[in-house]
């Protein structure tokens, strides 16, 4: 038993492209993070932090080390058992985005009700996310007629429409605007100020001030952990740069 | 995942891509189309068949001379004339009340025909009284032939319909005479025999069989075929015999089986100087052929279904490999393999259901339009086959769906994530 909510050890990743070619992605990797933290990843590109994600969001499993997920032992768990947790238990955020093109944004919001969850009044329960994340107009627009940043927060209302204790964010305001990085950065603030736990890969340094630790890899290892004493607010960011338009 | 979820998003990417659809179903469209028309056809034909053999008559148990064991030398030698106007009396005295009727008959040939100067060329045929009875035959007008005919060889005749149209016009035709002219030689050589007829009867219109006009020919009692036409005493072709219901037939052939063995005196083991047909092993026999047809028909058109599956998984294939993003973002969000495998499988089965519908339609434009072309011929199409061309082609959208499907369902999600 442990308090923490993410506990992984010793956590490889290796990726074969051919014969010659293999990449150690994640090459004993350590970290535990407990409920109700708020993250930032950060790392050279190439040093793992997308598997890392990726792991920890069950969307792959570790070749070796263990990953301890709610106290659960990730690796007894079966394909469907892991497709139950990403439904239910975490809510995903890619920097692509990663919507539907062919469902509008109600619709690509709708789709964990589908593979699960409770299923009553899902217009309704979709509806509200997209209101939550700013999102109340354009519901019934495609991706393709929607700004990265309001693209970028449908995702987000798909990721908290089966309300999951973690988020994770990959990347999320790699593809955005300064205006559009504040907007979803002041998002997580608020889940996280609500007792969600998130976890976000960032490349820079002011967007993961805004986090309350940051973590730093290098070459597949975690080799760098520090307490942000003083978060940014995106609010108070967001405030100012309304203020100066 | 509910059904309905994958049913919508099956038919929303139908839709999307419809020119790709269409031309996916076009081979399950063909396929069934084609299933519906030939099984209609083959079902058509025997169904024509089995009326044609009933419009001779039903729960007729004949018997023919020779046996069928020399059946292969029939053709090359004399036919054998066993068969006799004292074997069908036999019958008719010993089986009595077991049958229905009795009927001897020998056919004469073809036979000129003259009346008050119009020609005609018809079948003439020797038959008994009970004829009428026997081949479900009424008359329109005028009396068939008693036993007093058979006795004083009387030379009178009952005409078919369209004998009758064409030596009398719409005129009744009962109680003139006609002239039967048999013509030998040629040239300054030639002599005619002529035979003045008087015509007693006519008889109800019974249309064709087997393409062959059944109301062209002229019949007269069996003794004056035998002598007056044919110049012999004692031989029939055929004796038909008309059992009491279907259900007495086969009773009824082993009846007469035993009084002809008895009165050719056949001996036990040996084999038998005629043959007695059963006409429900005749039409046994043909649904037989004609089951075989349509099987042969249905086959065909099995082909094509076939040929339309393979395009059904080729385009799965692709539609699997398009979409790997999608599969990809749907795992992401919790779609388990099985529903992944469902979608694709409902898509599969829309499509060829859909396709199934439509040659269902395209199958019964093709058999009315042929219907339209050849008036004469028979097309039924049966709810069975309608069901078994839904339930092929939702099978085929399985099975040929189901491999794509399962690529679908088992791929990694990141890896389909990752995938450009
Ligand atoms: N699915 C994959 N197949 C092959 N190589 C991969 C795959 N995912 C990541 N890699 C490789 O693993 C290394 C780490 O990648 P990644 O975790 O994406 O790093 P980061 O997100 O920190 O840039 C890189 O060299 C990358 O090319
Ligand atoms: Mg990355």
């Amino acid at each position: 038993m442990t308090d923490s909510v993410i506990h992984l050890r010793g956590v490889t990743k290796t990726y074969r492209m051919g014969k010659d070619n293999i990449v150690h992605a994640l090459r004993g990797a350590d970290l535990d993070v407990r409920a109700g933290e708020f993250v930032a990843l950060m790392g050279p590109s190439g040093s793992g932090k997308s598997t890392m994600m990726n792991v920890l969001g069950c969307l792959d499993v570790p070749d070796t080390g263990t990953y301890i997920l709610a106290n659960e032992d990730v690796a007894s768990l079966t394909d469907d058992e892991l497709a139950a947790i990403r439904n239910k238990h975490i809510g995903f955020v890619f920097q692509t985005f990663n919507l539907l093109p062919r469902l509008n944004a109600l619709e690509n919001v709708e789709l964990p009700l589908i593979y699960g969850g409770d299923r009553h009044e899902r217009r309704e329960r979709a509806q509200r996310a997209l209101e939550s994340v700013g999102l109340g107009e354009r519901i019934h627009h495609r991706p393709s007629e929607l700004s990265g940043g309001q693209q970028q927060r449908v995702a987000i209302a798909r990721a908290l429409l089966n309300d999951p204790a973690m988020i994770l964010a990959d990347e999320p305001t790699g593809n955005l605007d300064s205006r559009s990085t504040a907007e979803i950065l002041s998002i997580f603030q608020r889940l996280n100020d609500e007792g969600k736990t998130v976890v976000m890969v960032t490349h820079e340094q002011d967007v993961a001030q805004h986090a309350k630790r940051i973590v730093r890899m290098r070459d597949g290892v975690v080799a760098g952990d520090e307490i942000v004493e003083q978060p940014l607010r995106a609010e108070e960011h967001l405030a100012t740069m309304v203020a100066a338009s | 995942m509910k059904i309905l979820d994958s049913f919508r998003s099956a038919l929303q990417s139908v839709v999307v891509n419809k020119l790709r659809s269409a031309l996916t179903m076009l081979g399950v469209i063909i396929g069934v189309a084609a299933v519906i028309a030939m099984v209609a056809v083959g079902n058509g034909a025997s169904q024509s068949v089995q009326s044609s053999v009933l419009a001779l008559g039903s729960n007729l148990v004949s018997v023919t001379p020779g046996s069928q064991t020399d059946a292969g030398l029939r053709g090359a030698g004399p036919t054998i004339q066993t068969l006799t106007l004292d074997d069908m009396r036999a019958i008719q005295t010993q089986l009595g009340p077991t049958i229905k009727a009795v009927d001897a008959e020998q056919r004469t040939g073809r036979w000129q025909v003259v009346y008050a100067g119009q020609n005609w060329n018809t079948q003439v045929t020797g038959v008994s009284p009970d004829y009428p009875i026997v081949r479900d035959w009424p008359l329109t007008s005028g009396d068939f032939f008693t036993e007093s005919d058979l006795n004083i060889f009387a030379q009178v005749a009952v005409i078919g319909a369209m004998t009758s149209q064409q030596l009398f016009g719409e005129a009744d035709p009962v109680g003139q005479t006609i002239q039967f002219r048999q013509v030998f030689g040629t040239g300054p050589f030639a002599r005619a025999r002529i035979i003045n007829f008087r015509v007693i009867g006519l008889l109800d219109t019974k249309g064709s069989t087997f393409g062959f006009s059944r109301d062209d020919q002229i019949l007269v009692p069996t003794t004056t075929a035998q002598r007056v036409l044919q110049g012999q005493t004692k031989t029939v072709d055929t004796i038909v015999v008309k059992a009491a219901s279907s259900d007495t037939m086969d009773a009824t052939t082993e009846d007469v089986r035993n009084v002809l063995l008895q009165r050719h005196k056949i001996a036990e083991g040996a084999t038998p100087d005629f043959t007695v047909t059963n006409q429900n092993d005749t039409l046994a026999a043909l649904s037989n052929i004609t089951a075989t047809f349509t099987l042969l028909l249905g086959a065909i058109g099995g082909i094509s279904l076939l040929v339309g599956g393979i395009g059904i998984m080729n385009i799965m294939l692709v539609s699997v490999n398009e979409r790997t993003r999608e599969i990809g973002i749907r795992k992401a969000v919790g779609a388990r393999k099985m529903d992944i495998l469902t979608q694709f499988l409902i898509e599969a089965v829309a499509l060829t259901g859909l396709g199934g519908i439509l040659g269902i339609l395209l199958g019964y434009g093709i058999t009315q339009v042929v219907q339209q072309i050849q008036s004469g011929l028979l097309v039924i199409i049966t709810i069975g086959t309608v069901a078994v061309a839904v339930g092929v082609s939702v099978a085929i959208g399985v099975v040929f769906g189901l491999y794509p499907a399962m690529r679908a369902a088992s791929l990694h999600p990141i890896q389909a994530l990752r995938y450009e």
